[in-house]
């Protein structure tokens, strides 16, 4: 084992033990990564940070609205969120035992909901870096990343229709679970490459995307999977909710 | 920016009356600011459908509804795709308008969609052709509105990033903003789409398949197909038409990549409005599809029989399905084309006539039977040099045109193992797996030896039931 590896190594344990006990989080060491839109050389530092090992389920998600009621989807002001909000809920869902239950990632919800329920576990929504980051480490197992191209293709192509539950796709070399093939996830600053608000500049829109499209060379065709994660936070505002988009939290490391 | 276009307009507009002398044919150049009467909500058909000519005389508003849907359908014969849709087909819904009408695009993201879509109309004149104005989620629905400025047939494709993805996926259609004055009336109208699909398994590889965007990068499709799977419009969904028939092909080309060199086999194209616009070329044999562009095409059939619609870079129609049907039904007319009037042997030396046979010695001689090892062998080589032209390699034959060898019920059925058919050819309706065919085999001249490999290699290798067949058996049922 190299002396850098070790130290590293030996400051994870040292950071470890200054937190309080993070059930279901895992740590993301800190490092650097090439995002896919920024073009080829600059790559982005990313601090180390914690990460929910799992997406947000319905049944936590359940809780939140029982402690949070102004958050229940019959109450949730349209400002925050359309009218898809946990369409999916049972009529009945306060007295729900599947729901209660269910092991299935939450969706429907807008990135409001999902901001204020990180903030009710005293946690915070990803940045786009930190999820992007995170997302790239292959699966425990995987040698390289036509893995997680696989997954993504399996998955956009829908090869199981129904809902798979959270912990079921596949885990990948920090503890993480499903970053991809299991739903879209919210992260804190969705807009901040493409914004699709009325304020839109189109042609930072454009440019956003076609330099992205120019960076797509032969040598890394299995880049378009983030291509395809990029134009989809573009198209979404943050009161919007779909049946394919959930989220899960994170939190700084102080 | 707007008055950038009234420039441009109004600039093409004193361009055109200088010139109006040496133009032919004279251009109706809208003005935006004129009024729209009335409303319409559009017709929206799937190929090989055509939605209804337009009547209205005047300016009109037209209400398009488009669904963007993502599901799953057949691109060939047991193999399945993951299509993305304007309309729930591949190529999606075809609208029409007319030059001057408002056309107010309402597109829908289905909620069980995985994507966001947009739209960008080549007939829209607006940044990215609408596509700016249409980005949305699933679940969700934009709307705009833009002026048919130009007439002509136009593409229409998903512009999402990464675009090119969107429209190997089948995320294109046709609009057609026709012409003030309207089109001479035929008797048919069809809408025919070419398009290639990259699958992350070869032509013809069963079960599900993905997008591969390597081969997609390489521009190296294992489909190239016409209207969205092979023989989604050859062998029973063919177009029918009677003899003497007048027909208007209004055929596009998604691509994403290739370009497309259209022809008719048996037919010569009486009109072509080249790219889809203005210009009218005659008498065409071969016109140039480039991706994202279309072509109007006017012909009388004259004779009865198939037409054969093809991208005539030909392994694509042979190889990758991109083959089309038109069947001419009626009488025929010796007048314009008489048919096989007489077949016999051209032998430039003046020789008398005799039987040609390419295997003269051997058959004179003694049988000599082989083992099933040895007649697999040979029976392999003969296929593929005799046979895998038409019935393809592991005789998998091409929809609606060549039969399948593999697992046939039709050759399972036969008393003769299908001897019969390689001495004395086919010709006539067959069903075969279900599928009908009615096309012709040439009889092959060979030794009952090659013979009896052939059919023995066919059984074994092709899930025929197996066996081995002997000379003595072709022998036998050539002499009754
Ligand atoms: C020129 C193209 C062509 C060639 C070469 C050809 N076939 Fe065929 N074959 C056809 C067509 C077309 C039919 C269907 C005829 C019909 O529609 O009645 C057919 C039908 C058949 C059938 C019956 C249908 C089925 O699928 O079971 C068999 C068996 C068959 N061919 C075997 C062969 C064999 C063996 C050879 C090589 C010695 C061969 N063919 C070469 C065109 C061809
Ligand atoms: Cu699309």
């Amino acid at each position: 084992m190299s002396l850098k590896w070790t130290i590293w190594f030996l400051g994870c344990l040292f950071i470890g033990m200054q937190l309080p006990a993070q059930e279901n989080m895992k740590m993301i060491p800190a490092g650097s990564y090439k995002p896919f839109i920024k073009g080829t050389t600059e790559r982005i530092a990313v601090e180390a940070f914690m990460l929910d090992k799992y997406a947000v389920t319905n049944a936590d998600f359940l809780a939140f609205v029982k402690a949070n009621p102004s958050w229940a989807p019959d109450k949730v002001k349209a400002l925050f969120a359309d009218s898809g909000y946990l369409s999916h809920w049972p009529e009945n869902y306060l007295d729900n035992k599947s729901l209660e239950s269910s092991n299935e990632p939450v969706v429907n919800v807008s990135w409001f909901a999902a901001n204020a329920y990180c903030k009710w576990k005293n946690k915070r929504l990803p940045t786009m870096h930190e999820w992007e980051y995170a997302a790239l480490a292959l699966p425990k197992g995987a040698t390289d990343s036509a893995a997680l191209t696989q997954i993504n293709n399996d998955w956009y192509s829908r090869k199981t229709p129904k809902q798979a539950e959270v912990g079921s796709i596949y885990e990948n070399k920090y503890g993480i679970w499903d970053m991809y093939g299991l739903v879209w996830e919210w992260v804190y600053d969705f807009n901040s490459v493409v914004s699709n608000d009325d304020s839109r500049n189109s042609e930072d829109v454009i440019e956003g995307l076609f330099c992205g499209s120019a960076s797509l060379n032969a040598s890394d065709a299995s880049d378009y999977v983030s291509f395809i994660r990029y134009s989809y936070r573009g198209s979404l505002k943050a009161k919007y909710t779909t049946r394919k988009m959930g989220f899960r939290c994170a939190k700084s490391i102080q | 920016m707007k008055s950038k276009t009234y420039l441009a307009v109004a600039t093409l507009f004193f361009a055109l009356i200088l010139n109006s002398c040496t133009t032919s044919t004279e251009r109706r150049i809208i003005d935006p600011s004129e009024d729209v009467k009335g409303q319409v909500r559009a017709v929206l058909t799937d190929a090989p459908e055509v939605p209804p000519r337009i009547t209205n005389k005047s300016n009109t508003k037209v209400i398009v509804e488009l669904e963007i849907i993502e599901k799953q359908m057949r691109l060939s014969d047991g193999v399945d795709y993951t299509f993305w849709t304007f309309g729930g087909k591949v190529p999606g819904k075809f609208i029409r308008v007319r030059h001057g009408d408002l056309v107010e695009f309402h597109l829908h993201n289905h909620p069980d969609n995985m994507l966001p879509h947009n739209i960008d109309l080549h007939a829209v004149t607006g940044p990215g052709g609408g596509a700016e104005a249409s980005l949305i989620a699933p679940g969700k629905s934009a709307q705009f509105s833009f002026r048919a400025l130009n007439p002509g047939l136009y593409v229409y494709h998903c512009a999402t990033a990464p675009v090119g993805m969107h429209i190997a996926n089948g995320m294109y259609g046709l609009i057609l903003v026709e012409p003030l004055e309207g089109f001479t009336p035929v008797d048919h109208e069809f809408y025919v789409m070419q398009g290639e699909f990259y699958t992350s398994g070869g032509y013809g590889d069963p079960g599900h398949q993905d997008f591969d965007m390597q081969k997609a990068f390489d521009e190296r499709p294992d489909y190239v197909v016409m209207n969205g799977a092979v023989g989604a419009s050859s062998g029973e969904n063919a177009m029918t038409v009677q003899v003497g028939e007048t027909v208007r092909l209004f055929m596009g080309n998604g691509g994403p990549n290739l370009v497309s060199s259209f022809h008719a086999i048996g037919e010569i194209f009486d009109k072509v409005y080249v790219e889809g616009g203005s210009l009218i070329n005659h008498d065409v044999q071969t016109t140039l599809i480039p991706a994202g562009g279309a072509a109007i095409i006017e012909f009388t059939c004259d004779v009865p029989g198939t037409l054969h619609l093809v991208d005539h870079s030909i392994f694509r129609a042979f190889n990758k399905g991109a083959l089309a049907q038109i069947k001419v039904i009626g009488d025929e007319n010796h007048n314009v084309y008489t048919g096989k009037e007489k077949e016999e042997v051209y032998l430039p030396e003046g020789a008398a006539i005799q039987r040609i046979s390419q295997d003269k010695e051997e058959e004179t001689g003694p049988i000599v039977e082989l083992s099933l090892k040895e007649r697999m062998e040979a029976g392999e080589r003969l296929y593929k040099s005799n046979c895998m032209a038409c019935h393809m390699d592991h005789g998998r034959g091409i929809t609606g045109t060549f039969p399948p060898l593999v697992n046939s019920d039709f050759l399972q059925a036969r008393t003769d193992k299908g001897i019969g058919i390689i001495l004395h050819g086919l010709r006539g309706e067959i069903t075969v797996n279900g599928t009908k065919y009615n096309n012709i085999m040439p009889a092959v001249s060979m030794s009952d030896d090659k013979v009896a490999s052939i059919l023995t290699y066919i059984h074994n290798e092709f899930d025929n039931g197996g066996g081995l067949i002997n000379a003595a058996d072709v022998k036998a049922w050539r002499e009754k």
